[in-house]
């Protein structure tokens, strides 16, 4: 400022020919300025600097679902985001408390230095996907941890049923999700400890009546079909998340499309003696050679799940499981699905709590596992044209989760490392397909 | 010949009187020796003394303790041994096939401590404590899904769980299937009247829309003291003690409500709902008139904010007390309703009374009361009147109150540097004479006297008047008014104030507090648009508030649906 004034002689004329000459090399600086502005990023930290990293996956969802394009940079300070600099991302994280930092050309330019030179990549999101929920028309949000994270982070979705997997054209959705729906039609075995209650009296009669309602004799064939669809859905490109008790009795209803697997109080009629040799474990995505539980009076569906929480007698206690770290140059699906500010993280009961390895599909990738356990807890593949990924346990920031316990108040755990894998799943299929470097 | 048998009877019996006695009390000793062993933490040496108690006869006491000293030990398998030998020998008892079931689950022997179940009802078909015990430690667990297949097998073996109504009960409770767990508790209630305290335990984590549920159950007919002394002490945990109140005052002298509403009082003066205290205390006395119990009740009405019931119960004492200890225990009380009531001529006249018995202190603790009972009755100069010869002192707490109810400032900063108490009518005065720098401002001290005399119509209007006068203190004043306003519900005429805050006064701290409380009025209003607006606006506009996480709590709800 001082030296500026001291340049202009006292005569000079602003508007003279030299006058006119300044006058245009700063218009020249200011158009500079301003186009350096407008192509400033916004960084959003996933490390620990973050103050809300579940409602950060929102923030990018929002950016794409308004036509802007975002970037993922895998494994750099927890998976940073970046971000367009524009005045409604802005408004958005300071309304959602998401530490944002802003970045000009040049510090973008520094970290694709740094990422380049490590183990660590960028992969373009460049598409809002498009999101379904398959979940019964009355569940409650906080039924359901991947609801509840969609809800918290603001990230849209529809809600569909057995009707709507069965008649509408599912390839109109990028992702879908099941939570801890039983397709092998048995409501999860809780005839055995909750069959008078009333909400199981309720979700009993919804499903007959559904099945009724598409001409299938009973819940168990229902859910067969339903499952057979999701597996075509898969097979023609899309992506099915899936956690608890679905990623158990999909693969089950899967295997038995030719075969009784189901106790008599879901079908009328016992379960094939021989139900075991007959699976079909072709068409499964993850599983085989698994063993069926073949009482109807053990709350197990098969030797899949390492823990068996609802069997007092084979219950496996609790522990924690480490994220594998992949080479996010050369297997970014992998790395994407594990970003995360921890890599060790409490282990939770679900229904299906984890995956024994010894019935994992040989090409099954495995992303987390608990060291020296007989499990893993969260795994990828490919199927067809599509994929899927499972992970185990119900609610990441509810261990015991026992049936009527309160909500999960995401507020509480806007942090949480476990609903943090629940999100990358959300945002994977936004990537841009690049091809693998060789 | 019979003679002389009776008395070789009577002396054998006499011989062996002793002895019998004599091995009771080494019994005793050996008990003794062992317990006092494991207290002092001697746990190898307590091993040894426990068996001992088990080799003189008394299996289940040394078995248990076994049991526990092996546990401080970590080697809690070590007790099976004794155990097995001990259950072979008595393999009905329920003590040690309670134990027996205990040891093998914290083993996480979860097979064998079926089996042992099993055995054990096999061994007492018709018997309902071995699914009793089983089901109770599961339930203890956590492990509620093993608890009802046990409790299932009840049914089928016994032909229906009458006889274990209590594991029933508390089974649904850890289900969540809450009026079918209040319903158990009532059949359970009806045999165990003594477990009307495990029931409010299982009960209270009712979640607030399942608790009318259980105030249905509870209060259907036929009616019983039980359920009605349990749903009294369920409202009182749930935060309701009115409705508490409402529940337990049904009871008659013959249901021993005597106790019961000695209990409900106790614990919601402990609880601070003096009000519902004061209500107990007075069907006490009506039971059992006293002059404590109606002082104890005049002081709960007091703190909760009835001074005239108070005065009425202090009436009563002082009707059966001598005058010294009137003086003592009715009169302090007397002169605080009195005070709170405004009715400063009834205070002087007790003070004129019986002030020539008082202590100095006392006196001028009394004229202060007086000073305020007029204060509350506009007067100021009698106030300060009732204030003279007891102190002249400008720094007094209350000439300074004095001084800002008619708007000097100087007077009231001086005397209320050092304020006894930090009341919120204290914090909010220091609040306003910090904010501003004018010495006097009459408009300002009339709508604080208001505000003392309890006329809150009166002070909110007088609040905002004072605002145009005192400039740089405006936005205080108008959030005064405004939280005035909000008290009443008159959200419509809060809302103008903070919109005048927000608007004329952005960089105020008022600003911040006035959006939220004005997004909060709108969401109360069903106006879900306009509230998202302010919160934002707060988050966007003052994001270093103390107030931002509230506001996004606020708009989370808001976007999700969920209560707030």
């Amino acid at each position: 400022m001082t030296h500026a004034r001291r340049g202009r002689s006292s005569n000079e004329r602003p508007f003279g020919i030299r006058g006119l000459g300044r006058w245009a090399t700063a218009l020249a600086l200011v158009a500079a300025l301003a186009a350096r502005a407008a192509a400033q990023h916004l960084l959003v930290p996933m490390d620990d600097q973050q103050q809300n990293h579940l409602k950060a996956y929102g923030l990018t969802f929002s950016v794409l679902k308004n036509g802007g394009k975002a970037e993922w940079f895998l494994n750099y300070r927890g998976g940073s985001f970046l971000l367009p600099d524009d005045p409604a991302t802005r408004r958005k994280a300071a309304l959602d408390g998401i530490t944002t930092q802003p970045l000009d050309e040049s510090a973008v330019l520094a970290i694709r230095r740094e990422i380049a030179a490590g183990n660590m990549d960028a992969v373009t999101l460049e598409k809002a996907p498009r999101i379904a929920i398959y979940a019964p028309p009355k569940s409650p949000p906080w039924d359901d941890a991947v609801t509840l994270a969609l809800r918290y982070a603001g990230i849209d979705y529809t809600q569909i049923w057995d009707d709507d997997v069965l008649k509408s054209d599912l390839s109109k959705f990028d992702w879908i999700h099941l939570f801890h729906e039983d397709f092998t039609g048995q409501l999860n075995k809780l005839y055995l400890g909750f069959r008078d209650t009333p909400w199981f009296v309720e979700e009993r009669d919804r499903d007959l009546a559904t099945a009724q309602r598409n001409n299938f004799p009973n819940i168990p064939a229902l859910k067969k079909a339903v499952a057979w669809r999701l597996h075509d859905f898969v097979q023609k490109g899309g992506f099915v998340f899936a956690m608890c008790g679905a990623t158990e009795t999909l693969e089950l209803a899967m295997a038995a499309q030719n075969v009784d697997i189901v106790g008599p109080f879901s079908d009328g009629t016992p379960m094939d003696p021989d139900a075991d040799s007959k699976l079909d474990w072709n068409s499964t995505f993850a599983f085989r050679n698994v063993h069926l539980e073949m009482s109807a009076g053990v709350n197990a569906m098969s030797d899949i799940d390492g823990h068996q929480v609802n069997v007092p007698t084979r219950r496996q206690a609790l522990g924690q499981f480490t994220l594998f770290n992949f080479s996010a140059k050369f297997d970014p699906v992998a790395t994407m699905l594990v970003q995360d500010h921890r890599n060790v993280i409490p282990d939770y009961f679900g229904v299906t709590t984890s995956f024994n390895r010894s019935v994992l599909k040989p090409g099954v990738t495995i992303l987390a596992s608990e060291d020296g356990a007989p499990w893993v807890k969260y795994i990828h593949g490919d199927y067809g044209k599509g994929s899927w990924t499972y992970l185990g346990g119900h609610d990441p920031e509810d261990p015991q989760h026992n049936i009527g316990a309160a909500p999960t108040d995401l507020a509480l755990h806007p942090n949480s490392p476990g609903y943090r894998l629940i999100l990358n799943n959300v945002l994977f299929p936004a990537a841009k397909k690049k091809p693998l470097k060789t | 010949m019979r003679g002389w048998a009776l008395a070789v009877g009577a002396a054998t019996a006499l011989l062996a009187a002793p002895p019998r006695a004599a091995g009771a009390q080494a019994l005793n000793a050996i008990v003794q020796r062992a317990l006092d062993l494991e207290n002092a933490g001697r746990w190898r040496d307590a091993i040894g003394a426990w068996r001992t108690v088990i080799a003189s006869g008394e299996t289940a006491q040394g078995v248990l303790g076994l049991e526990r000293v092996f546990q401080q030990l970590g080697q809690d398998d070590s007790v099976l041994p004794p155990l097995d030998s001990a259950l072979a020998r008595a393999p009905k008892d329920r003590m040690l096939r309670g134990a027996q079931l205990r040891v093998l689950r914290s083993l996480g022997r979860e097979t064998d401590a079926r089996a042992a179940f099993a055995a054990w009802a096999a061994l007492v078909p018709n018997d309902p404590v071995p699914y009793r015990e089983y089901a109770g430690q599961l339930l203890t667990d956590g492990r509620i899904a093993a608890a009802d297949t046990v409790l299932q097998e009840a049914s089928r073996a016994l032909g229906g769980t009458k006889t274990l109504v209590i594991e029933v009960a508390q089974l649904r409770a850890a289900l969540g299937l809450w009026p079918q767990a209040a319903a158990a508790w009532r059949d359970a209630l009806v045999a165990e009247q003594y477990m009307e305290s495990s029931a409010i335990y299982s009960l209270t984590p009712a979640p607030a829309d399942k608790r009318d549920s259980v105030r249905a159950i509870l209060s259907a007919p036929p009616r019983r003291a039980p359920y009605v002394r349990t749903l009294g002490a369920l409202e009182l945990a749930w935060g309701a003690p009115r409705d508490g109140w409402r529940v337990l005052s049904t009871l008659t002298p013959a249901d021993s409500a005597y106790g019961t509403w000695s209990d409900f009082a106790d614990d919601a003066e402990h609880l601070g709902a003096w009000l519902p205290a004061r209500d107990a205390m007075v069907a006490m006395y009506a039971q059992r008139p006293g002059a404590a119990l109606a002082i104890r009740a005049a002081n709960a009405a007091l703190s909760g904010g009835d001074a005239s019931s108070a005065l009425d119960l202090l009436a009563k004492a002082a009707a059966t007390l001598a005058v010294p200890a009137y003086r003592a225990q009715v009169l302090p009380l007397q002169v605080r309703a009195l005070s709170a009531l405004g009715r400063a001529a009834e205070v002087e006249a007790l003070l004129a009374q019986h002030g020539a018995q008082l202590d100095a202190g006392t006196r001028h603790g009394y004229a202060r009361l007086a000073a305020w009972a007029w204060i509350r009755a506009g007067q100021v100069e009698k106030a300060r009147a009732a204030l003279q010869g007891m102190s002249g002192d400008d720094e007094d707490e209350v000439s300074a109150w004095l001084a800002l109810y008619v708007g000097d400032l100087v007077k009231a900063r001086a005397g209320l540097k050092r304020p006894t108490e930090a009341t919120a009518q204290v914090v909010t005065a220091i609040a306003f004479l910090s904010r501003t720098k004018a010495d006097s401002a009459r408009s300002a001290g009339a709508a604080f006297l208001a505000l003392a005399r309890g006329d809150t119509v009166d002070a909110s209007r007088r609040f905002e008047r004072a605002a145009a006068d005192v400039p740089d203190a405006a936005p205080l004043l108008l959030a005064l008014a405004a939280r005035l306003h909000a008290a009443r519900r008159e959200d419509g005429a809060a809302i103008g104030l903070w919109q005048r805050i927000v608007g004329d006064y952005a960089a105020a701290p008022e600003a911040a507090e006035a959006d939220l409380e004005w997004g909060r009025a709108l969401r109360r209003r069903g106006d879900a648009g306009g509230a998202v607006e302010r919160f934002e606006h707060l988050i966007l506009t003052y994001p270093s508030s103390a107030l931002v996480p509230q506001a996004r709590r606020e708009l989370d709800g808001l976007r999700t649906g969920a209560a707030l």
